[in-house]
């Protein structure tokens, strides 16, 4: 009777109903403790502002008098989504050209570096080295590439050694959009091998092992095992990329500083954070946000929608 | 080792290429924080300074109240990272070992806050905290003050505190620690607080190491919300505020190696506490890939 089971086995047997209903609204009471403070912070900073978030973009308010504040209707969204103004035409453009870019470049480069990893010593070295971007702060990588793009810099350093002139990364309008995806794309990609290492350790070896007999060769391997296997796991990094690259400004704020030359770099996000911090526009600035948000959620839910469907398959 | 053998000079070649791009920047990085007057800027470019003096230092010392900065970026990341564990650890017990109505909704709408991009709600929480009731001169409404919340430290902690990530990274590991040891300290008389505290707290450390990682490197390096909240108080600024706002000052030629030198050293820091916990990080990373 002293054993610890001995006294659970007790413990059920003697337990009547109302004292095992007892003992349950002792622990919620206790789980709703150990939510307490994290549920508080929801309610203050997630469930306020966003309803704020929702309320802002139908309203027509500047300065910050909360009873000045008037019911819009949906005006701010006509005024955003006009096809003449800039928002739709250029900025909403340059941010899709900005995130798939990105998201592009970095997926291409991470699948070959994943995969050339995945054959070589020292893998934990490699991605480390690969994952440094991602611990250094946005305004480390935007100073830095911001240096190696200036006429006297390391890139067109480079360019004039190999006979070819200067180009103004950051000043040429046609260029400035390209040279910040890439830097995006840059400190994006360790990010992703990680993921796909891993994914690529899942892959079990027998499969490659068969496919030697029957004499594949490499290439073969890669296009048909090792890229079909590795979809839930690229499919993730696409996803997650993509979202984090249609709401990244801070590497355009640093990098450029006001979405320049002319608008060439400026993008969604940051076209939302002049409007409400420059020109304290709370209602065009919110409903921006509101359509952009419309945007994410709609692949967020794409997603999950996919991977569900891939769960079912398996399952 | 079989998928090593195949075209290894292929791969070699591919991560050596690549590496150099990954690591480059950073070369340039430091080896800029040691150009002289007359040397940065200057064409042909040269990666090596003439030598290796160290006046971009003193000056980012000296201009940029370095210490101000630093004590700044550790007040905030530290508090950060501490609620976020604390409540996590919390909030993920009770979602995960123990039995309450309102479990499976409270768990989704966790995982539902992780959908919440954060350039959302940036308009509306700077609201807030300028309205925050009884802070900054405001009245129990949040009228008539003059910055609220805005004008203090507070600003760039209280919104971090809680993280919607953490408490589901700890649900997931919790869930997995063994019910018979928890209802044996129950049996014992423990109560929930003595379980949670001496039982299951000491063993979350590896996944309370993950967790502490990325919200210190996440907090270390936060730029926009900081940026904002310190524009009108620059006592506020922490370290990447602070050095990007140099470069508005003086001549960029002058200055760039100047902010090239206080990146280096803030970068550091966060740079070996990586390096010595990267084990944990990668392995965050690959748990957050793969849910």
């Amino acid at each position: 009777m002293t054993t610890a089971v001995g006294r659970v086995g007790d413990d059920r047997l003697a337990a009547s109903p109302a004292r095992r209903l007892g003992r349950l609204q002792r622990e919620g009471r206790a789980a709703y403790l150990f939510l307490a403070p994290a549920l508080l912070f929801f309610c203050v900073f997630l469930i306020l502002p966003f309803v704020f978030a929702i309320v802002l973009a139908f309203s027509d308010w500047g300065g910050f008098d909360l009873g000045t504040l008037k019911w819009a209707g949906t005006a701010n969204f006509g005024d955003v989504l006009s096809f003449d103004g800039t928002f739709v035409k250029l900025i909403l453009v340059n941010t899709l050209l900005f995130a798939f870019g990105s998201v592009f470049l970095a997926t291409f480069g991470s699948v070959l570096v994943a995969y050339c990893i995945d054959r070589l010593a020292f893998q934990g070295f490699w991605r480390v080295l690969y994952f440094l971007p991602v611990v250094a702060t946005v305004v480390a990588i935007g100073n830095v590439w911001k240096m190696m793009y200036q006429p006297a810099g390391l890139i067109n350093g480079v360019l004039n050694k190999l006979g070819v002139n200067s180009i103004g990364f950051l000043s040429d309008a046609s260029y400035a959009l390209p040279s910040v995806t890439v830097v995006q794309a840059w400190a994006s990609i360790g990010g992703a091998v990680l993921i796909l290492t891993a994914g690529l350790k899942a892959i079990p070896e027998m499969y490659y092992e068969a496919a030697e007999v029957d004499g594949a060769n490499s290439w073969h391997m890669f296009w048909s095992i090792t890229l079909p296997l590795l979809r839930p796991a690229l499919l993730f990094v696409l996803i997650t990329q993509f979202i984090g690259g249609l709401q990244s400004f801070a590497l355009i704020i640093v990098m450029t500083g006001d979405g320049g030359p002319v608008n060439a770099t400026n993008v969604a996000a940051f076209e939302m954070y002049q409007r409400a911090f420059k020109y304290g526009a709370w209602g065009t600035a919110s409903a921006m946000a509101m359509v952009l948000f419309v945007i994410i959620l709609a692949i967020t839910l794409l997603q999950l929608w996919v991977a569900r469907r891939r769960g079912e398959e398996t399952s | 080792m079989r998928r090593h053998g195949k075209f290894p000079w292929f791969a070699y070649l591919v991560v050596i290429l690549g590496g150099v791009a990954m690591v480059m920047p950073f070369l340039d990085m430091v080896m800029s924080s040691f150009k002289g007057a007359g040397e940065y800027g200057v064409i042909p470019y040269k990666l090596l300074p003439e030598s290796f003096n160290l006046d971009n230092y003193r000056e980012a010392f000296s201009q940029l109240e370095l210490p101000r900065l630093f004590r700044n970026s550790v007040i905030v990341t530290v508090s950060v990272t501490v609620s976020v564990l604390i409540t996590s650890a919390l909030a993920g017990y009770a979602l995960a070992k123990l039995r309450f109505r309102g479990r499976a909704v409270i768990f989704r709408f966790i995982l539902a806050t992780m959908m919440l991009p954060p350039f959302l709600l940036l308009i509306p929480t700077f609201l807030i905290m300028l309205n925050w009731p009884l802070a900054g001169g405001n009245d129990f409404l949040g009228r008539g003050g003059d910055g609220g919340l805005t004008t203090s430290l507070l600003a760039l902690i209280l919104p971090f505190t809680v993280s919607g990530f953490g408490i589901f990274l700890m649900r997931q590991f919790m869930i997995s620690l063994p019910d018979e040891m928890l209802e044996a300290a129950k049996i014992d008389g423990a109560n929930q607080w003595q379980i949670w505290r001496l039982i299951v707290l000491p063993q979350t450390k590896p996944v309370a190491i993950t967790l502490g990682l990325i919200t210190f490197i996440g907090t270390w390096n936060e730029y926009i919300w900081t940026l904002l909240i310190s524009s009108s108080d620059p006592s506020l600024q922490t370290l990447p505020v602070g050095i990007q706002l140099l470069q508005s000052f003086l001549d960029p030629d002058r200055t760039m190696p100047i902010v090239m030198a206080g990146l280096v050293i803030s970068t550091l820091p966060v740079l070996v506490v990586f390096l010595v916990f990267q084990k944990y990080y990668v392995r965050g990373v690959v748990l957050s890939g793969l849910k």
